[in-house]
């Protein structure tokens, strides 16, 4: 698995791009290497894909596809399990890769006792919420009104230096 | 009144923390929703691995509540990953009782989460907010944060556990 930081920050950042927002990666390997794999408590977890039987992808790739989800927590229900990112590569969809990773991070959920899992799906991502929604979601920013909000590294300095209350 | 501290929770805080969950899941109307125990509090969150952190506003002694409590408010969160930008710090609740409201305790709360996500190396704080909650959206845009469903088209799904299990045990 740590040899593969490098191919799944190849792969973050084709996902970025099919999601247009690619600008937004900071990331390297070092950095998925050092908080998965480089402490006691891992920021993440991981699963991958990877072809077998001597496949390869055009490029000669054999890891084609990655999950990353963590565990969270609810005030309301206790242990939860939160998908970060589930992405397959082009050339390799349409095959149940996608079911499969999202299938076995189901079992891990159930076997952690989750009570549910969460994930973010962009608004114009028609086939993602088509997948999820078949496979038993719900969009809660519809249904009950959740946003997500953010305060980015500038705004979280501010806050912690002092009193910005504006 | 400046007689309050913030301070990090402890195993003994957990009846306070379901308290005030309770309360706050009342005002957003939900709280029929809240399943959690005093027994899942203690095991979750002061276990090896921790699913949880929390912080506390205590009050003193003199300033109690009327049943007794001087635990006033509080703010869970748990560390998690964009592998965009790595680290982050997610606020899953943050809540100070109505009758403590106006000394500056939920300001001294998000100042001190802010500081444990830049000492722990985190590039952003995102949580959730309820699109008719007024007062916290005005809360927290007037300190820098920005609505990324608004934004960005970020829309928020959750698999409730029976589909779950049917997934997983699927052949």
């Amino acid at each position: 698995m740590l040899a593969c930081c490098g191919h799944c920050s190849v792969s973050v950042k084709e996902l970025a791009e099919y999601e247009k927002l690619p600008e937004q990666v900071q990331l390297d390997a070092e950095g998925l290497r050092e908080d998965g794999f480089g402490t006691t408590n891992p920021f993440y977890k991981c699963l991958v894909a990877e072809l077998t039987s001597g496949h390869k992808t055009k490029e000669g790739h054999t890891l084609v596809a990655y999950a990353m989800y963590y565990f969270t927590y609810s005030t309301w229900l206790g242990r939860s399990i939160y998908v970060e990112d589930i992405y397959v590569m082009p050339e390799c969809r349409a095959k149940g890769i996608g079911h499969g990773l999202l299938q076995k991070i189901a079992k891990i959920a159930v076997e952690q006792k989750c009570k549910y899992l969460q994930l973010v799906v962009l608004d114009w991502n028609k086939l993602a919420t088509e997948f999820y929604i078949r496979r038993g979601c719900t969009d809660l920013t519809t249904k009950e009104g959740w946003s997500l909000f953010r305060f980015e590294l500038d705004a979280l300095n501010k806050l912690a230096e002092g009193d910005n209350r504006n | 009144m400046a007689n309050y501290r913030i301070r990090p929770a402890t195993p003994d805080d957990c009846a306070d923390i379901l308290r005030l969950i309770k309360e706050l899941a009342k005002y957003e109307e939900m709280e029929d929703q809240v399943i959690l125990t005093e027994k899942d509090l203690l095991e979750d969150g002061f276990g090896e691995h921790p699913f949880y952190h929390c912080l506390v506003a205590e009050v003193a002694k003199e300033l109690q509540t009327s049943e007794g409590s001087t635990v006033v408010g509080f703010a869970m969160y748990y560390f998690t990953y964009d592998p965009w930008i790595g680290k982050l710090l997610y606020l899953e609740d943050f809540f100070v009782m109505q009758e403590f409201r106006g000394y500056g305790m939920g300001s001294e709360i998000l100042k001190r989460l802010s500081q444990v996500a830049v000492r722990s190396r985190c590039n952003s704080m995102h949580f959730l907010v309820a699109e008719w909650n007024k007062p916290s959206i005005e809360f927290y845009t007037k300190r820098g944060a920005s609505d990324l469903s608004t934004e960005e088209g970020w829309r928020l799904f959750k698999i409730d556990k029976n589909y779950l299990v049917k997934m997983a045990s699927e052949e």
